[in-house]
């Protein structure tokens, strides 16, 4: 089977690879980018207020085409500014080499994007609520999360999907506090024995709807251990006539180690105010309620019961004076089902795109 | 023939089948739209003041200074017009086709090649069916007027733009077809 694969890709490359259509394809760069300035005020009920201004991320998509179906994109990034010892950082997020054979059939190798969730793949600050992005999207899906490896993706009649093989992970970082997130490579040296394997699909042929799910499944390996987990998560998104919509849900199930499950999801609702008084400005109130448990099941106590469920509320505000610009500011309370310790976090961003 | 060479022949029969060129696509979408067409093919030079003139109302620029537009004939009368030409995407140009009534309200749209791996949703004929009907005044507000498609941001206000770039450009050009 493997063969085949092999096989079927090569003859895939080979077809028509040199043909230009009719329509003058030009061989070309492009630059495009995006980037997100924050000012963070925590305030935790035990302890001490904590205010940050924080030039978040700095992102810069290189592209080439060398033709209608060979291309190359990347994405190179700095967080927070300054990188100097433990300070920010400097990251090539994505890295690939696309060949586009029809809509139906593409292929990609490189660093790419792990396919899960709507947040991963696609998080330009004007593209999703709230100055951060979602928790869920910090240990439920730990974006951002990238990985070296190849993808076949196509689409048919509005059903998009994908299936990768990637890198695997690093059992050692998985934790009852974190999930996932510490057990990322992130294409610095991945583990190549045993690969992670991601295959979505998403519906996309209802205007202003998009709905898929994802699985994601790797034995990951650390210095003495083996720890074979799979990740599950459906995603919904709408935007039309002035709603914004979004729903996301996870599950990370573990075996052979005292943490057994992780899981969270969060809701999101804005409506855009202006349409109300024909403003080509975008006001959009919106309000978000996440539930994240990264230790939704242990055995062997390995944490009490609730250590790291939260329940957050969040309210806030998104102005685009144009698609690619946002002002954005959120006010939350997160409260520990354990403690019921609440803490308090407002935000301000603003956050922009180009292309 | 044993299975492995079963899913060989059918994945490169597949292939083939989908080699199809631009130019078919936008006759086969025209002969959708007429009865029996004559479709006749010309390389449309923009004039330099007027394509900066749109661009800067747009805030997109054309891909080229040229477009194509296809004259649709029945019984040797005008009946319409087809615009073809590119958009850039995050970083491949989207080639797509909007075809006009003799008033310049949009009888159909559609994307005609799209060479990237995200937002191929724009493609979807439920999503161009928006344009139905528009023409130069009308808005094309994303969000509200068009439909938003997730994970196609970028995709969207580009196809979008595009389209309201040629619907301008038809109001100032349609006498000189």
């Amino acid at each position: 089977m493997c063969k085949i694969l092999i096989m079927s890709i090569i003859i895939l490359f080979s077809l028509k690879v040199n043909a230009q259509d009719e329509f003058d394809f030009v061989r070309k760069s492009t630059l495009s980018g995006y980037g997100e300035l924050h000012y963070n005020v925590v305030e935790p009920q035990n302890g001490q207020t904590t205010k940050k201004f924080d030039f978040h991320r700095f992102v810069i998509f290189y592209g080439f085409q060398w033709n209608d179906k060979w291309s190359f994109k990347s994405e190179f990034e700095v967080e927070h500014n300054v990188v100097e010892g433990n300070k920010g950082k400097v990251a090539l997020e994505q890295a690939y080499i696309n060949f586009h054979y029809a809509d139906w059939l593409g292929f990609q190798a490189g660093i790419l994007l792990t396919p899960a969730g709507i947040v991963n793949e696609i998080h330009e600050p004007p593209t999703f609520f709230g100055v951060e992005r979602p928790t869920y999207h910090s240990l439920i899906i730990p974006t951002t999360w990238s990985a070296n490896g190849v993808g076949i993706y196509g689409m048919y009649k509005g059903l998009n999907y994908k299936f990768s093989v990637l890198e695997g992970m690093d059992a050692d970082g998985i934790t009852a506090k974190s999930g996932i997130r510490g057990a990322r490579y992130n294409g610095h040296y991945g583990d190549g024995h045993n690969l992670m394997y991601n295959i979505r699909l998403d519906y996309s042929n209802v205007p202003g709807l998009l709905f898929g799910a994802s699985a994601t499944f790797n034995n990951a390996r650390g210095d003495s251990t083996v720890v074979p987990w799979n990740l599950l998560e459906f995603h919904a998104k709408y935007e039309a006539h002035n709603i914004y919509s979004v729903f996301e849900i996870g599950n990370i199930s573990y075996s052979d180690i005292d943490l057994e499950r992780s899981f969270g999801y969060y809701f999101d609702l804005g409506y855009n105010v202006a349409s109300l008084l024909d403003w080509e400005t975008k006001v959009i109130p919106f309000v978000r309620y996440t539930n994240y448990n990264t230790a939704a099941s242990v055995k062997n106590n390995l944490v009490a019961k609730d250590a790291y469920n939260f329940n957050k509320w969040m309210v806030g505000l998104s102005v685009k004076p144009l698609d690619e610009i946002v002002v954005k500011f959120d006010y939350a309370q997160e409260k520990n089902k354990l403690t019921s310790v609440k803490n308090t976090y407002w935000n301000i961003g603003f956050g922009y795109f180009f292309y | 023939m044993n299975k492995n060479k079963i899913i060989f022949s059918l994945f490169l029969f597949a292939c083939l089948l989908y080699a199809s060129g631009i130019k078919d696509r936008a006759f086969e979408i025209i002969n959708k739209n007429y009865n029996s067409p004559k479709i006749e093919i010309e390389k449309f030079q923009l004039n330099k003041s007027l394509k900066e003139k749109i661009e800067l109302e747009v805030r997109q620029r054309f891909y080229q200074d040229y477009i194509y537009v296809y004259k649709i004939k029945i019984d040797d009368k005008e009946e319409g017009f087809a615009f073809i030409d590119n958009v850039l995407g995050k970083s491949m140009p989207i080639t797509f086709m909007v075809i006009f009534d003799k008033k310049g309200d949009i009888k159909s749209s559609a994307i005609l090649k799209y060479r990237e791996p995200y937002g191929g949703a724009v493609s979807s004929e439920d999503w161009q069916s928006q344009f139905k009907g528009k023409n130069y005044k009308s808005s094309y507000s994303v969000g509200d007027e068009i439909s938003a498609i997730s994970g196609a941001t970028i995709s969207v206000n580009s196809v979008s733009m595009g389209i309201k770039k040629l619907a301008i450009l038809f109001s100032h050009i349609k006498n000189d077809l």
